[in-house]
């Protein structure tokens, strides 16, 4: 047989509770929802292996929210974060976490996940923000899969692995009943009939295109295209905020993180051309962003990453985590550059657009439950609307959505359906295929990146916004009636390109939407410069209503951690222009 | 419109003297994420079959031969 | 249409595997037999630590560390003997990640074994699994002639939080080695008995720089820090700033008012890192005499600097007030 050779094939099992995706929120939800209920079926369907998949494949070098007894409190965590999502948080999910997040760093541990000690056997949380401590390093996180790999397999989770959902199924009384997806290596189409449904399919990270040109070097694992947030899109889930972008500050041309947070600790620093530090928040926010941003555009760039004035042993010290663990080709790359920390700094620059709220806001709407507004659906980790929750909060929010998915599907029956949107989708996704003639899915995926990046890139200016929707709409008109796939990894990436394409009209829509500048560079709109707490104080929900995009306001929820009037402009009172 | 195809330097290179593809083996192949690799049919070695990598290293690392080498795809070196 | 979910092997198939002739196939079904999840799998994976083929037994060891218990430990002790380095090692990388305190017992023996990375590797294990019994033999350890294994067993130690290990813990902190003293000073923290805080403070006088910084770190935590504040005031003029900051910090959180010139002559110093925990400490201590300090650094270069600055002449206001 030909190498991914298209087979025709359809078959169709069921389960009480489906997760989709197995990077970091899916695998700890499978997890919960299986032991919540040992007897009941969960199946983890996964686009590439569970093993190695999603953000962390090959493990991360620290967690950057850790919220523990005696550094940090939950009421001060909720606080940061409300401050640092400029107000738009729904706190009660937030302060869930922080209380829960603990709990988890502890089982993660007895997983056999390895966080830095001091000789005393307790964790080594580090101080780096100016007000509470939540850094808490892992030299030797590069087991985190492996560990998790190892707890699935032990609780016999029915993993598929090389799947890609495609589409969700819902049920007549709007209830959620299933996923199709697809085989990435034969194009076989498998449904899969299930009570509850947890998403857990990460960031929109395929969505800007690299500076670098190469396609798959982006921030995100680039097999990150954005089906989560396009499958919740058309299942009529509502996602919020998508308008506060990710952008990250990374090495130039790698594209990937510098590691501030590993550095940090021991004295690196973000520092402009002249080697003196600039950035004047304190939290990782959109506002810092555009402080990085403005350096860069300023005559004080380029920025770099300066550990130039740090000891010897501590630079080897820092290497020795930056080069092993979350993307250890860093090391190889400053060796092809011979880059040599002790020498001379790290190019910085910010990385292309995306989706993600594990370090912004932009993500499917869900409550504390991780609930989503279609009944039964569910969704966790960067493609749900918890603001910040990085990787602790994928563990902690796959937790709660996997333990409330299981409940939910206890006291649930499947949803039936119309088993004409089986063969309708089945239709869809094969559509590239019974193509004699047409564009390759590689060539619709570049020139819809390029467009994002000349058109929806922050600083958001209305009229390119519109160009870039006109443009947009072309290249959707290519991909749906022109667009071929040969084999079923053209097919893969076919499918991926319809993500990135929703993606980007979502991006563009719900910008439009927020007449208002918030989030710093996130959401930076130039004709429409200020924040209006006033008129723009809530969440901007868009969801697809009557087959069109569509977005409407959602006011924030009371705060249940009360923020201090004094406190408000926390942030801004902490950017402390020199007044020499 | 007719295709046409063009050259790339691949970033994954296998040495098929360690390689134990023919034996079985499948773990590069299974563990990248974005399954770019493929065993061929004609040497039952691994090898990258489509340029598309993350430069993130599953492949390397869980080689159980160390058989397989990542670079960093040349656009961006 | 193939089964959609990953395969649960039968474990007597793969076995049937384990004897094929060729090793690299030897190794393909070890590594089924890794992810089978099964701990019945591990009597199998026993059977392979004899392998004759070295990348076969390497296999062996990185898939026993898919399992905990025991059983596990005892195959990993077998493998982490092995002659060939790399077994070795990735029998010790799976052993570090056993949490069954249970796996002590097979791995106790090794800490008199007769190769230095056997004995360094068998202690880092012990440490996750916090087991009383372990204390005696790694304080035996303190002595041994490598310095890598006196700095696992000072870990081994150090997870127990036991005072009576102290003295043990205070002998090391004059060792040879600068890595087993860092160790040894920073195991010292939980101490809540007086000569650690005393054995603390004269690794602060260390020839080695980053001893000194541990030193001037772990005073900053241990409850009789407070009794070494004049050598942490004399670790200000440290020659080294990374020693000056910790001992700032230390100065800081303990709001040590008589620190507060030698804390204020920092505020000069061309690394921006010092003056940011200098600003920070003043504020910390909140005493009247730091104003003059900050007072220059309001308006510093590094914002990180002068946010600390003014935030720390904010807590002097806010102290005066309060004590009107």
């Amino acid at each position: 047989m030909a190498m991914d050779e298209i087979v025709d094939g359809l078959s169709e099992v069921s389960c009480d509770v489906l997760v989709i995706g197995g990077g970091t929120a899916g695998p700890m939800a499978a997890l919960k929802a299986k032991l919540k209920n040992p007897k009941a079926n969960v199946v983890l369907l996964e686009k590439a292996n569970v093993k190695r998949s999603g953000a962390i494949s090959m493990g991360m070098d620290g967690l950057n929210n850790a919220v523990i007894p005696g550094y940090a409190t939950p009421e001060q965590y909720t606080k940061e974060i409300t401050i640092a999502n400029d107000g738009i948080v729904d706190q009660k999910a937030v302060y869930k976490y922080a209380e829960r997040c603990y709990g988890i760093i502890e089982e993660l541990d007895s997983f056999g996940i390895r966080f830095l000690k001091n000789e005393n056997g307790d964790y080594a949380v580090k101080k780096v923000h100016h007000i509470g401590t939540y850094v808490l390093p892992m030299p030797n996180g590069e087991t985190v899969k492996k560990a998790i790999y190892r707890q699935l397999r032990r609780a016999r989770i029915l993993i598929s692995n090389r799947y890609m959902a495609t589409r969700l199924l819902t049920g007549s009384d709007g209830r959620i009943a299933g996923a199709i997806s697809v085989n990435t290596r034969t194009a076989e189409v498998l449904v899969i009939k299930a009570k509850a449904v947890i998403l857990c399919m990460g960031a929109a990270g395929r969505l800007g295109l690299p500076t670098s040109g190469y396609m798959f070097g982006t921030y995100e694992n680039a097999a990150n295209s954005g089906d989560g947030y396009a499958m919740a899109y058309h299942a009529g889930a509502a996602l919020a905020n998508l308008e506060c972008f990710q952008i990250n500050p990374l090495i130039k041309d790698y594209n990937g993180p510098a590691c501030a947070y590993v550095a940090g600790p021991f004295g690196a620093f973000t520092a402009n051309n002249e080697g003196s530090r600039f950035i004047e928040c304190d939290y990782w926010s959109g506002q810092m962003m555009l402080e990085f941003y403005n350096e860069l555009q300023s005559g004080k760039g380029p920025v770099f990453l300066k550990l130039d004035h740090l000891h010897e042993d501590t630079i080897s010290e820092i290497e020795t985590t930056l080069h092993k663990v979350e993307r250890p080709t860093r090391g190889l790359f400053h060796e092809g550059r011979k880059t040599d920390y002790r020498q001379e700094p790290i190019e910085m620059h910010i990385s292309e657009i995306g989706f993600c709220s594990g370090h912004s806001a932009s993500g499917v709407f869900v409550d504390e439950f991780a609930r989503t507004t279609v009944p039964g659906l569910y969704a966790a980790g960067d493609m749900a609307s918890v603001p910040h929750n990085y990787m602790l909060g994928a563990f902690t929010n796959g937790s709660v959505a996997g333990e409330d998915a299981m409940e939910y599907a206890d006291n649930t029956d499947f949803a039936s359906f119309d088993a004409a949107d089986i063969e309708r989708e089945r239709e869809r996704v094969m559509a590239p295929t019974r193509r004699e003639d047409g564009i390759p899915p590689n060539q619709i995926e570049y020139k819809a990146r390029r467009l994002v990046n000349d058109y929806l890139q922050p600083p958001k200016v209305t009229r390119k916004f519109e160009l870039g929707q006109r443009r947009l709409a072309e290249v959707r008109e290519d991909m749906e009636t022109r667009m071929i796939a040969r084999n079923a990894h053209e097919l893969l990436r076919a499918l991926e390109t319809q993500s990135i394409v929703d993606c980007a009209d979502m991006a563009a829509h719900a910008s439009l939407y927020r007449t208002e500048s918030r989030w710093g560079l996130y959401h930076l709109r130039t004709d429409y410069p200020e924040k209006d707490d006033e008129n723009w104080f809530c969440h901007s929900l868009l969801s697809k209503k009557d087959g069109r995009m569509a977005s409407e306001k959602r006011a924030v929820e009371p705060y249940i951690v009360p923020i201090g009037e004094d406190e408000k402009d926390l942030y801004d009172k902490q950017r402390i222009r020199a007044s020499a | 419109m007719p295709l046409a195809s063009y050259q790339t330097s691949v970033p994954v290179v296998v040495d098929d003297a360690k390689c134990i593809a023919d034996k079985g083996c499948t773990v590069c192949v299974d563990v990248c994420p974005l399954d770019v690799l493929r065993i061929s049919d004609m040497t039952g070695k691994a090898f990258m079959a489509y340029d598309e990598c993350w430069y993130c290293m599953p492949c390397e690392a869980d080689c159980p031969t160390g058989a397989v080498t990542v670079n960093i795809p040349y656009l961006l070196r | 249409m193939a089964d959609p979910f990953e395969s649960y092997d039968d474990l007597d198939d793969i076995d049937d595997r384990l004897h094929a002739a060729d090793p690299g196939e030897r190794r393909v079904a070890i590594i089924a037999i890794g992810h089978s999840g099964d701990p019945a799998a591990v009597a199998h994976l026993d059977r392979m630590t004899s392998d004759p083929d070295p990348g076969v037994r390497q296999q062996v060891a990185l898939a026993l560390g898919e399992f905990d218990g025991p059983e596990a430990a005892a195959a990993l002790v077998k493998v982490l003997v092995d002659p060939e380095q790399a077994v070795a090692n990735a029998a010790a990388d799976s052993m570090a990640e056993l949490k069954d305190p249970g796996c002590a017992d097979a791995i106790l023996p090794l800490v008199s074994h007769a190769h230095a990375f056997v004995r360094m590797a068998s202690l880092r294990a012990l440490k996750e699994l916090r087991r009383k019994d372990t204390l005696k033999p790694a304080l035996d350890a303190l002595r041994d002639t490598d310095a890598a294994v006196r700095v696992q067993a000072i870990g081994v130690i150090g997870f127990l939080k036991m005072e009576e290990s102290i003295p043990a813990l205070t002998s090391v902190t004059t060792d040879a080695d600068a890595h087993v003293r860092r160790a040894a000073v920073s195991a010292l923290a939980f101490s809540q008995m007086k000569p650690a805080a005393e054995s603390i403070t004269r690794a602060l006088a260390d020839t080695d720089w980053m001893v000194r910084e541990v030193a001037a770190e772990t005073l900053g935590t241990n409850v009789n820090g407070m009794h070494a504040t004049d050598p942490l005031i004399n670790a200000l003029t440290d020659e080294f700033w990374q020693v000056r900051l910790k001992a700032v910090r230390s100065l800081g959180k303990m709001k040590v008012a008589r620190a507060v010139p030698a804390i204020g002559a920092c505020i000069s110093h061309a690394q921006a890192n010092l003056r940011k925990e200098a600003a920070a400490a003043l504020g910390e201590i909140a005493d009247p005499g730091g104003r003059k300090f900050l007072e220059p650094i309001v308006d510093d270069p590094d914002p990180e600097v002068r946010k600390n600055a003014r935030w720390a002449m904010q807590q002097i206001v806010a102290r005066k007030g309060a004590l009107g």
